[in-house]
């Protein structure tokens, strides 16, 4: 048996709140690198508020508990340092930004990471052979990237373009929030198999579904479910298939 | 000396009497805008200097008329490139009967204060003439420079006339050598024969110290299309007014404008639409991006009159407010005397967009980097309608400066040529 790798992310005691709404309630979660762990629950559990949390998202309040990314404290840091520190959030809805091109946007993105670590930017040359390589990952034609993000995009091309970001940020931790969600079958699976082919030993993915569909394309070493704000069961793959049958009635019933 | 001009600048200045000087804030037109200062400096005409000017950083083009404190410099422009059948002349050179024919024939005396100044103080500007059917192929920059040494007054007056089927793009620039105070105060006259095109630009880039109040004045006959885009960044106090009257059927006005106002800017803008005829269409984008305590203000007035039926007017402004201090007044005034019309119009006053910062941060741009670049997005919509590459490049560059990153089409046009 081989000793586990160190923890990449440890979430200890969650609870964080909108408002004067609590929404997550106690969350405990431990993802080691190259694990993909689904996180699964009916509407209103507090998946995506979990995920925003998670990027720095400011609208939520972390009123209790503690989360470590690499040994740190990742809720002392900024959204940006966040990315740059290797986080990534692939949203549930993809802002539209007109006026800023979708090529610009993103070598903005990856040369502010890359001032960041004190590497050396890419040039418009460089950057449009290394988007060329990625694109295909994500069946993406050029003529996205020439158009304003996401504005006008189609709920899969904006899926496909979240996928597209994270293959040039590189992430070490990718959170993908309901990225099922509004797309038909076609376009899962050409999501799927980018995500897939992102798959690393050294990068952890946390996959946020309500649904077990999109777990039969990447599939998950582990699943957790949450209702009420609290994860109420984790199991293996197993889980989702169980949930898939029943529902998540019984879930309801387990958080009282 | 000239019997018609010395006629216009005596009626000019009984006007501008009988008008009460200049307006207050007590009047309608200018409840926002307090033009009191410019009426405690005692701006004198500029007095003729011989050093010379150096012009290399405003980056002119090839055709060019340039004024320095409200002279011509014949030194400084450059004509030769122009096609046959246009002309750029100086207002002092221009025969009378052309100047009878152009001259006050839009831009009414005794309908605006400042107007009425001007036309007391006529003495330089430009006349360009484009006649039936020529297009002119490059682009005419008229340029007024102020070098301020003193606390000085300049009136230009601007005329332009396309023949019927003509073309045009022209552009004034205003900028300062120096730092301040002075005052210009400059009018423009438009007249556009049937089916011509003018593309106008305004590019307010007066100094810091400078108070700078403009006004176009444009008649629109049959068929004819007016495009103006209108920049007002620098200037202390600025107020720009444009004004477009159908006087025929299927004629075609659009009304761009962007204002960028930080510190004590003050940014007034003011358009009036006067759809006079049948079946026109005009089209309003205005924004305003105010930092610090600045304040932006638009008045969007249109006016369907009687009998312009299937008339399609429609008018936005936006205002982006970037602190706390800063201040935007929206006016829209719409006056409909036909029925079978279509008038749009919405305001809107606003901060940048909380999610979009957020999502643009998630990727690892800096807070401060993001917000720049929203801010571009933002001013862009106005941007990228101007014709002329290197006037775009011009606001750009002003963009940069007071308000940081950069936009995309600009990265992009490097990413093409690189």
């Amino acid at each position: 048996m081989m000793t586990p790798r160190a923890p990449m992310l440890e979430i200890r005691g969650l609870h964080a709140r909108v408002g004067e709404k609590e929404i997550l309630k106690g969350i405990d979660l431990l993802v080691r690198p190259g694990e993909v762990h689904a996180i699964m629950g009916p509407n209103g559990s507090g998946k995506s508020t979990l995920s925003q949390v998670l990027a720095g998202r400011e609208t939520f309040e972390v009123t209790k508990g503690q989360v470590l990314y690499e040994g740190k404290d990742l809720l002392a840091l900024a959204p940006e340092d966040r990315a740059a520190e290797g986080i990534f959030l692939a949203f549930q809805y993809p802002v539209e930004i007109p006026g800023v091109g979708n090529m610009h946007f993103l070598r903005t993105a990856l040369n502010a990471v890359k001032r960041k670590h004190g590497q050396e930017e890419l040039d418009a040359m460089d950057f449009l052979s290394l988007i060329k390589e990625k694109m295909k990952l994500v069946e993406m034609d050029q003529a996205f990237m020439n158009r304003p993000v996401n504005e006008g995009f189609s709920g899969g091309e904006k899926k496909r373009n979240e996928i597209l970001q994270m293959a040039v940020l590189d992430p070490k931790l990718a959170i993908l929030d309901e990225t099922d969600s509004g797309l038909d079958i076609d376009a899962l699976r050409i999501v799927a198999s980018g995500v897939n082919a992102l798959r690393h030993s050294d990068r952890a993915m946390l996959v946020i579904t309500h649904y077990q569909r999109l777990l039969e394309y990447i599939i998950p070493d582990f699943v957790h479910v949450i209702a009420g704000g609290r994860i109420v069961k984790s199991g293996d793959r197993a889980l989702a298939k169980e949930l898939e049958k029943t529902g998540y009635a019984w879930v309801e019933g387990a958080r009282a | 000396m000239n019997a018609f001009l010395d006629a216009v600048r005596r009626s000019g200045g009984i006007a501008f009497q009988r008008m009460g000087g200049l307006p207050t804030t007590r009047q309608e037109a200018w409840r926002w805008t307090n033009v009191a200062p410019i009426g405690r400096i005692p701006f004198e005409l500029p007095r003729p200097v011989e050093a010379p000017v150096d012009l290399s950083e405003l980056d002119l083009g090839p055709t060019r008329a340039v004024f320095i404190d409200g002279r011509w410099s014949p030194f400084l422009s450059e004509l030769s490139l122009l096609p046959a059948g246009v002309r750029v002349r100086s207002l002092a050179e221009v025969e009378p009967a052309v100047l009878e024919e152009l001259l006050g024939r839009v831009a009414k005396a005794e309908e605006h204060p400042f107007t009425a100044l001007n036309a007391s103080h006529l003495a330089e500007g430009a006349v360009l003439e484009v006649d039936d059917g020529v297009e002119a192929t490059s682009p005419i920059e008229l340029v007024f420079i102020s070098r301020a040494g003193v606390p000085a007054s300049t009136h230009p007056r601007v005329l332009v006339r396309l023949g019927a089927g003509a073309k045009a793009q022209v552009a004034e620039i205003y900028a300062a050598v120096a730092g301040g105070p002075y005052f210009t105060n400059a009018v423009t006259e438009v007249s556009l024969g049937e089916g011509a095109t003018l593309e106008h630009a305004r590019l307010q880039l007066e100094g810091p110290g400078g108070y700078h109040v403009a006004s176009l004045w444009a008649a629109q006959a049959k068929a004819s299309t007016l495009r103006s885009h209108v920049f007002s960044l620098g200037a202390q106090l600025a107020r720009s007014e444009v004004s477009a009257r159908f006087d025929g059927e299927g004629g075609r006005c659009e009304l761009h404008g962007l204002y960028v106002g930080q510190g004590h800017q003050h940014l007034d803008h003011r358009t009036m639409l006067d759809h006079k005829s049948p079946g026109c269409v005009s089209r309003e984008v205005y924004k305003g991006i105010l930092d610090g305590k600045s304040r932006g203000v638009f008045t969007g007035a249109v006016h369907v009159r009687e009998g312009a039926q299937k008339t399609d007017a429609a008018q936005s402004n936006k205002a982006l407010l970037l602190s706390e201090d800063a201040s935007a007044e929206a006016t829209p005034q719409l006056q409909i005397f036909a029925d079978d019309v279509k008038c749009a119009h919405g305001a809107a006053v606003g901060q940048l967009d909380d999610q979009a910062l957020f999502y643009l941060r998630s990727r690892g741009i800096p807070l401060a980097q993001a917000r720049a670049l929203l801010t571009r997005a933002f001013a862009e919509e106005v941007v990228r309608r101007v014709p002329v590459q290197t006037w775009q490049q011009r606001v750009e560059a002003v963009l940069s400066r007071k308000l940081g990153g950069e936009t995309s089409s600009t990265a992009e046009a490097g990413e093409k040529t690189s």
